[in-house]
């Protein structure tokens, strides 16, 4: 029945070729094409956003804080809806984790607030008893880097056609533009913080970490 | 040991006796045939270094077996994965229907020490990061909700104002009245508005009722809030208004409440946290 077949090889292993492709393609083009374009509502982060996000990273707040709720209803009880990947569409890179020390952080803006947050970083164990988190104090003195904040925004902008300056997205314009509306982006969350130093600290200019930090964790939702 | 006791363990030995005789069995029989058996047939074309196959035709069960796993492969590949193939999503979903189905039925008509128990549960987790495990506001992070709730609470709503709960008609100013008619208003309202029908001050409640017009404006006069417009001061007291709260949200002077409205909590979960802050109230 099959002679034929066995006698040419090389027709042979272009069928079974033919056969493991297409396998491949029915399996994963599909989920693909669906699952990485941005979910409709997930916009591009803003500067002060993308300057919080590189404090997090820096003081390494992924390494014991994930930011993928897995669909399972224990883990969407405790931290909302699952993580779909079109979320992480401008996440560059983006913040999994691999261990979770600490509460999922994909939805935190949900559910905790400026003032909560300020609390917390200050000391931890005032709003969480026992909890293990270290105090973040050097945030409160450390002033937030928004030209590398505007780089990354500008380069992701021309480099992956992030769409910023689109209609319904983030506006990014020139420096100058975007400190402007960074400065008014700071503000509304300085004016529900407590610290006179960050108080102060905004009034002469200055965006301290904390503050991009708050702005960043916000706007996870 | 009772191994027997247990059906996969009895099933797993009866299989592997069978396995076992099948096999003696076979190999028996084909011991024997290959003492006697005489090479016979049409050779087919194709030669390997001097071995030979005979064109034999398919043994009937192979060729079926192998048939119908041709048209399962076809079936798999073209409907069978693409069409119904296993989802994380499709399994999280019915395991969210499932424990939705049982909670619903579970906790249909729940009694007030149920709530109580369901109640401190959900404030320990959702509540006590800002509320404290108190629920005493830790030194002033959040609301003192033993100071909520109650006659003091809505004299000094009146004198600081409420706000943040983005009800249509605005936030609630502070001052609208002084000390004196605020403690007069709060009698009229615990006595005859709120659910609670009762006030430590019953000789301020007609000085109160006679004040009332200043409220009446948005929460109208029967203290209803207008169907939404403003917050509704009948369920005053009640796990209602603590439900209401959650759904609204708030930014007082304290801090920032955040909504509870996005599907964390089932109703019966809000009644039952209301239930629980309603008992906190000194």
């Amino acid at each position: 029945m099959f002679h034929w077949l066995e006698r040419n090889p090389f027709f042979f292993a272009v069928g079974v070729f033919l056969v493991i492709a297409y396998a491949g393609v029915v399996t994963i083009l599909p989920d693909f094409m669906e699952s990485a374009r941005p979910v409709t509502g997930t916009k591009p982060y803003t500067v002060l956003e993308l300057a919080g996000r590189q404090v997090y990273i820096k003081d390494s707040c992924n390494a014991c804080h994930s930011q993928l709720v897995r669909p399972f209803k224990s883990e969407t009880d405790r931290y909302g809806m699952y993580s779909l990947s079109g979320e992480y569409a401008y996440d560059r890179p983006f913040l999994w984790g691999s261990k979770r020390t600490g509460p999922d952080l994909m939805r935190v803006g949900n559910y905790r607030t400026t003032d909560w947050h300020e609390y917390h970083m200050l000391e931890p164990q005032s709003v969480v008893p026992g909890s293990i988190m270290p105090a973040y104090k050097h945030m409160f003195k450390n002033v937030a880097d928004i030209e590398t904040a505007y780089a990354e925004a500008f380069t992701v902008k021309t480099v992956f056609n992030v769409p910023y300056d689109q209609a319904d997205m983030p506006k990014l314009g020139t420096f100058d533009e975007a400190k402007k509306a960074l400065m008014d982006e700071a503000a509304l969350i300085v004016a529900d913080m407590k610290s006179q130093e960050v108080k102060e600290a905004f009034k002469r200019g200055e965006i301290k970490e904390i503050v991009a930090l708050i702005a960043y964790l916000n706007s996870l939702k | 040991m009772n191994w027997l006791n247990d059906n996969v363990n009895v099933l797993a030995l009866l299989g592997a006796a069978a396995i076992l005789i099948l096999t003696v069995g076979v190999s028996w029989k084909y011991i024997q045939q290959m003492k006697t058996d005489k090479s016979s047939g049409e050779l087919a074309k194709e030669n390997w270094d001097g071995i030979g196959e005979y064109k034999n035709a398919l043994p009937i069960g192979w060729a079926l077996s192998f048939l119908g796993t041709i048209i399962w492969g076809l079936w798999y590949f073209l409907a069978g994965y693409p069409l119904s193939s296993y989802s994380q999503i499709g399994e999280y979903n019915e395991e969210v229907q499932s424990h939705t189905t049982k909670f619903e039925t579970k906790f249909a008509n729940p009694d007030q020490t149920t709530l109580m128990n369901m109640g401190e549960g959900v404030f320990l987790v959702q509540c006590a990061p800002c509320h404290g495990v108190t629920g005493d506001g830790m030194n002033g992070k959040a609301a003192n909700l033993g100071k909520w709730g109650n006659e003091e609470a809505i004299v000094a709503s009146i004198l600081n104002g409420a706000k943040g709960s983005e009800y249509p008609l605005g936030e609630m100013p502070a001052g609208l009245l002084d000390a004196e008619s605020a403690k007069a208003v709060a009698a009229y309202v615990m006595q005859e508005v709120s659910s609670v029908k009762k006030t430590k001050n019953p000789a301020l409640v007609e000085a109160g009722r006679a004040l009332w017009a200043t409220c009446a404006a948005c929460h109208g006069d029967d203290g209803k809030g207008m169907a939404g417009s403003a917050p509704d001061l009948s369920v005053y007291g009640d796990a209602k208004f603590v439900v209401n709260v959650l759904g609204t949200g708030k930014k007082g002077t304290i801090g920032n409440m955040p909504k509870f409205n996005d599907g964390r909590l089932t109703n019966v979960q809000k009644t039952a946290v209301g239930t629980y802050v309603s008992s906190l109230v000194k």
